[in-house]
């Protein structure tokens, strides 16, 4: 089991938690936030000084995704139309980080180059490096006018939950479409509550909660458990109640002289046994031990200070 | 003749002595008062003198661009205090932390917990006067966690909300801890009767190890699901002690708790120290964050002492508890929870309170490290 183990289930493992990996830190995280089809002569240039429509793609995360291998397509039923080349560290792209693709109709031109070109009434689709799933697409209206892009947007800088604005607008290629001024917390905080009364009231009736949710956690994981182990412990050292008055033949008392006598013993025994059932049943012991000790203390000579061998402890007085 | 003379006065120019400022002298004058004390008081030797040190290296002054300041990009005292900025160090002095800390007297009495929730108003009391004086929100979150007596979490937090002030807010932090005998005595005495300072506690159960081992999971499913912005700090904390508990990760305890928090400790230390240069240290915002941080602690320390009394109220004679452990709430562990023990023993030589001081002590890390999370979700 053990060879099976390492053998098989750690690589597997291994292998499910790559995946997750994969799968969780990248292409998901991009969004195609703003595309342009009919540049004018004001619309952006590309490095070989040409205008063309271009697609522009945001990174939500907080962690760089390699947009290596991963594909553009205008066509549903050709999602592998135009790859962005592999192993290429300009693919990787950075966090909260916006590039832009032109539509040259080459993408041997260089990464951010596709091999067709953006047109009106199409929907520009995002592939993931396995060419099969479409990780998000826009469609371009045929009434987008030149000069003019469609975009997402972003309300909140930080959540990033874009949402298609379907009034053409001035474009702002590589920039990112939000509200990049929104306040942030402190500000907000600020703006809400400028005492700080209602932080502090609820900051600390969180702390209250937070950690007495852990106080009845150990009390019923750990406290009372060993609470009741203590009680059952105590419990099974006390003797058993009987209902008879002490001092009467019960039959178990019967059954145990019975077979105390039925015992091939000596005649020191016999007394022995004798002894004991002459004072248990003159009720002149006792059967009922109450468990605690009572030490009271006195006075006595070693109990002076003089006569004590060494000091008590004391704190040193500064 | 004429080229010696102007190399040596070219020299001259990159010498401390043709840069020096009096603010200089001052923090280097502060460094040695902490050199001094931590040698001579051992009060907090272990951080005052990193801080100390690194308060004289951070203050010689010197011709910049040289490549050699802190706050110089690539220098060596830039990528070391890139620990601090960053936030790196202090959830590893965490994870020592949970390596050494025995949660026994927590787990033994867990009601003494609140006592450790009750402490941590100081952190919130100070953010109320830090905004009443004039800070942003922000940097009277970070201000407010001085309240919270716990280096680290001083650091990591005033790193994300306001890094501009972490100097002054890590040196107030660290000083205060060092001086927490002095401040929380008087305030125990003020607050309490003689009676209430006699009061004896039943002795704390015994631990299983099973209990020890389930501990940090639990503590750290509760805390993190709640509080997840306070998760670095607290899973490095959990992790730490669950490497301690499980008695299989005996080594990896042992590194923890021993070279990797030394390490750690010396190297923040040394940079929070060197991050204070005068320039930047010697404001008026700096000495209010020093006054903030010690009310913090005035208001952590009353408030962990007068929840004792409120709770004593509603507790039966035999299962009361005695208020000069209500101080123990504040985080520093473990000088408050030995506070507590000397405190008592001046009233009643044989009544040790140590042991359960030690609960609302480490209940006080947890919380200090919740209420991190709390202001960095607000505010961050």
């Amino acid at each position: 089991m053990n060879r099976i183990t390492k053998r098989i289930l750690f690589p597997l493992t291994l292998l499910i938690l790559g995946g997750i990996q994969a799968m969780g830190q990248n292409v998901i995280d991009l969004k195609i936030t703003e595309v342009m089809a009919d540049p004018d002569s004001l619309s952006l240039v590309d490095d070989y000084g040409q205008r063309h429509g271009w697609v522009e793609v945001t990174n939500t995360s907080y962690g760089t995704v390699n947009m290596g291998g991963c594909y553009f397509t205008d066509d549903k039923s050709n999602l592998k139309k135009s790859i962005i080349s592999k192993n290429d560290l300009a693919a990787q792209i950075g966090k909260r980080q916006v590039v832009v693709f032109h539509g040259s109709g080459d993408n041997t031109q260089g990464t951010f180059y596709l091999n067709f070109k953006i047109r009106k009434g199409s929907t520009i689709y995002l592939v993931s490096n396995d060419g099969r799933t479409i990780v998000d697409s826009i469609a371009v209206p045929t009434t987008l006018p030149a000069g003019k892009s469609l975009s997402k947007y972003a309300n909140d800088n930080k959540k990033m939950n874009f949402v298609l604005d379907p009034t053409p607008s001035s474009p702002t290629p590589g920039s990112m479409n939000g509200d990049a001024n929104a306040e942030t917390n402190a500000q907000k905080m600020a703006r809400t509550d400028p005492h700080g009364f209602i932080l502090a009231l609820t900051s600390i009736s969180v702390v209250f909660c937070a950690l007495a949710i852990l106080w009845f956690l150990f009390w019923v994981l750990f406290e009372r458990p060993a609470k009741k182990k203590k009680e059952a412990q105590a419990a099974a050292l006390l003797p058993k109640k009987t209902t008879a008055k002490p001092g009467t033949v019960t039959p178990e008392v019967a059954a145990a002289i019975g077979m105390a006598l039925d015992l091939d013993t000596s005649g020191e025994v016999y007394a022995a046994i004798a002894t004991a059932l002459h004072l248990y049943l003159s009720e002149s012991v006792h059967d009922t031990e109450s468990y605690t000790i009572t030490i009271k203390p006195s006075e006595g000579a070693w109990k002076t200070h003089g006569q004590t061998f060494r000091r008590l402890p004391s704190t040193k007085k500064k | 003749m004429d080229q010696i003379i102007s190399s040596l006065q070219q020299f001259w120019q990159f010498t401390g002595f043709a840069n020096f400022a009096w603010q200089n002298l001052a923090m280097i004058a502060i460094g040695i008062t902490f050199i001094t004390v931590a040698i001579l008081k051992e009060w907090e030797p272990l951080l005052l003198v990193p801080i100390g040190f690194g308060m004289i290296v951070g203050n010689i002054p010197m011709f910049p661009g040289m490549q050699i300041g802190i706050y110089e990009n690539g220098s060596v005292l830039n990528i070391l205090y890139q620990g601090v900025r960053q936030g790196w160090y202090p959830p590893l002095i965490f994870l020592g932390i949970g390596a050494m800390t025995d949660f026994s007297a927590l787990i033994s009495q867990p009601r003494l917990i609140l006592i450790g929730a009750a402490a941590q108003m100081g952190i919130f009391g100070a953010y109320l006067l830090a905004l009443a004086f004039g800070f942003a929100p922000n940097e009277a979150g970070a201000i407010g966690i001085i309240g919270g007596a716990d280096g680290p979490t001083a650091i990591f937090l005033s790193s994300k909300l306001a890094p501009d002030l972490m100097g002054a807010i890590a040196v107030s932090a660290y000083s205060y801890m060092a001086l927490v005998p002095v401040i929380q005595r008087p305030i125990m005495l003020l607050l309490t009767n003689k009676k209430e300072r006699l009061i004896r506690m039943p002795a704390p159960r015994q631990v299983s190890q099973k209990e020890k081992t389930i501990f940090p999971i639990v503590g750290f499913l509760t805390t993190a699901f709640i509080v997840p912005s306070g998760l670095p700090l607290l899973g490095m904390l959990f992790f730490g002690n669950l490497l301690k508990e499980s008695g299989v990760t005996r080594r990896l305890a042992e590194t923890a708790r021993g070279p990797l928090v030394d390490v750690v400790t010396t190297l923040i230390g040394l940079t929070v120290g060197a991050s204070t240069q005068a320039d930047k240290f010697l404001t008026g915002r700096s000495l209010l964050i020093f006054g903030l941080g010690l009310l913090s602690f005035v208001i952590a320390t009353t408030c962990g002492v007068l929840f004792v009394k409120l709770i004593n109220l509603f507790l039966k004679e035999g299962r009361k508890i005695n208020p000069l452990i209500g101080n123990a709430g504040v985080s520093a562990v473990p000088d408050s929870a030995r506070v507590s023990e000397v405190v008592g023993r001046e009233f009643d030589p044989s009544n040790h309170l140590l042991m359960h001081a030690m609960g609302p002590n480490v209940a006080g890390v947890i919380g200090s490290a919740v209420a991190a999370g709390i202001l960095l979700g607000f505010l961050g």
